[in-house]
């Protein structure tokens, strides 16, 4: 892969300009799809764009001191791993995609959530900081679950590199993972049932509380850009690989679409769940899920 | 109901909103914007003592008073026509309408003040007495 090539993957596609407006068109298609389960018209197609601008145009808080300097902060930082993650996405392998892997994609997605624990108690709102100590719980349960699926693939394809991944056929055993990534999800994106740590009504969104002006402009792009990175990665792993890059691209979308179809049948149905309730979930239910995938990946490899 | 069942009927169905200006259909007894008869109004101003949200102001003026209701300040509750005893004040049942400007459906009356009713002669203690027996009479017969 040229210089150019990886230019054009992390500014175009599936980098910042694919990026951007894709998490914006994600935010929108979860807020419609939400409301019309709803029996609500919804918002217009362009509102997460207006929202953004709207937040873009109005004044920060002053915030002195090292707590609001890290406060400013952290939307940055998680705006920028999240983008870092969306163009890590091996979408057109045959072009010539990123030699990363996914520990390293893994790494980038799980930023953000380490700078809404850090931004909860940066605020010293009582309600971000109750917010980040259910982030935190949140993401020490979910995280096992994720890293076991993303670990079970890999070993099920005996490499760790995206590229690879995303040439290789699908096994049984990387359904298994996929599913278990999906199952994960809601609880990533803060989606219901698992939506704890920005519950509206119970402590007002939570570490973000306190946030205004083009601050929250970027929590929300991060979020958005989040949306595009892990529904990226579930779609990729689940796409079937095509030399085409047009089709490849078209069916990365079609399936990105469905996937937050799907999240959003989910959040529809569910109402927020208890933390302990949550905690259980994990542990108890999709950790098996998940341990056992893994016994059987590297069961697999040993006899291979 | 099964949610899913509920959800897909929900997304078959279409969405529920109404746009504007159309507004949601209300029940018998729902509680709209105020109404005053000036005819009625004697100006005993209790439906300004009711009144807990300042909606309704009453200024008092040499042999008139001017009355003003702002529904932009209402909370409906419905207070001031609980207090009013001769019923100048009603209620819409239908929904306050959609204004643009702040006080577009602020209304004012001058109303004159009444003079106060004539009071009715008492009745003489003895007549009273008399009719008392007279009934008592009437009862025994």
């Amino acid at each position: 892969m040229n210089i150019i090539t990886a230019l054009a993957r992390m500014l175009i596609f599936p980098g910042l300009l694919f990026a951007i407006p894709a998490a914006w068109f994600f935010l929108w298609v979860e807020r419609k799809a939400v409301a019309l389960m709803q029996g609500r018209i919804g918002p217009p197609f362009m509102q997460p764009f207006y929202d953004f601008i709207k937040l873009l145009g109005k004044d920060p808080p002053h915030r002195p001191g090292i707590a609001g300097m890290l406060m400013r902060v952290w939307p940055l930082i998680a705006v920028a791993s999240s983008a870092g993650a969306v163009g890590l996405l091996p979408v057109l392998p045959a072009s010539g995609g990123f030699e990363g892997d996914l520990i390293l994609l893994l790494a980038l997605l799980e930023v953000p959530s380490m700078c809404i624990i850090a931004a909860g108690f940066s605020s010293g709102s009582i309600f971000g900081e109750i917010g980040s100590a259910r982030e935190a719980v949140l993401s020490v349960s979910y995280n096992i679950v994720f890293l076991l699926a993303i670990l079970s693939i890999a070993a099920s394809q005996h490499t760790f590199s995206l590229e690879a991944l995303a040439l290789l056929p699908a096994t049984p055993l990387r359904w298994l993972g996929v599913l278990a990534l999906l199952v994960c999800l809601p609880a990533k994106l803060h989606l219901n049932p698992f939506s704890l740590p920005n519950a509206e009504q119970e402590i007002y969104s939570g570490p973000i509380t306190e946030y205004a002006g083009p601050e929250l402009a970027m929590w929300e792009l991060s979020h958005g850009l989040e949306w595009v990175a892990s529904v990226g990665l579930v779609a990729t792993l689940a796409a079937p690989y095509i030399a085409v890059w047009w089709i490849a691209a078209l069916i990365f979308v079609a399936l990105s679409f469905a996937i937050v179809l799907l999240l959003s049948v989910v959040a529809s149905a569910t109402a927020r769940l208890q933390i302990d309730t949550t905690v259980r979930f994990y542990w108890q239910c999709t950790l098996i899920f998940a341990v056992l995938a893994v016994a059987s990946a590297l069961f697999m490899r040993f006899r291979a | 109901m099964n949610i899913l069942t509920m959800l897909f009927k929900n997304l078959m169905g279409g969405s529920r909103t109404l746009r504007f200006p159309a507004s949601p259909e209300v029940t018998k007894g729902y509680r709209g914007l105020v109404h005053i008869d000036p005819a009625l109004c004697t100006g005993c101003a209790m439906c300004k003592f009711r009144c807990s949200a300042n909606a309704i102001v009453i200024k008092p003026g040499k042999g008139e008073f001017v009355w003003s209701y702002d529904p932009g300040q209402c909370t409906y509750c419905g207070r001031c026509l609980e207090g009013c005893k001769t019923n100048a004040l009603t209620q819409d049942c239908e929904c306050p309408p959609i204004y643009l400007t702040e006080g577009e459906l602020r209304v004012s009356y001058t109303i004159t003040r009444k003079p106060p009713a004539p009071k009715a002669p008492k009745a003489e203690p003895a007549a009273a007495g008399q009719s008392e027996s007279a009934i008592a009479a009437g009862g025994a017969q």
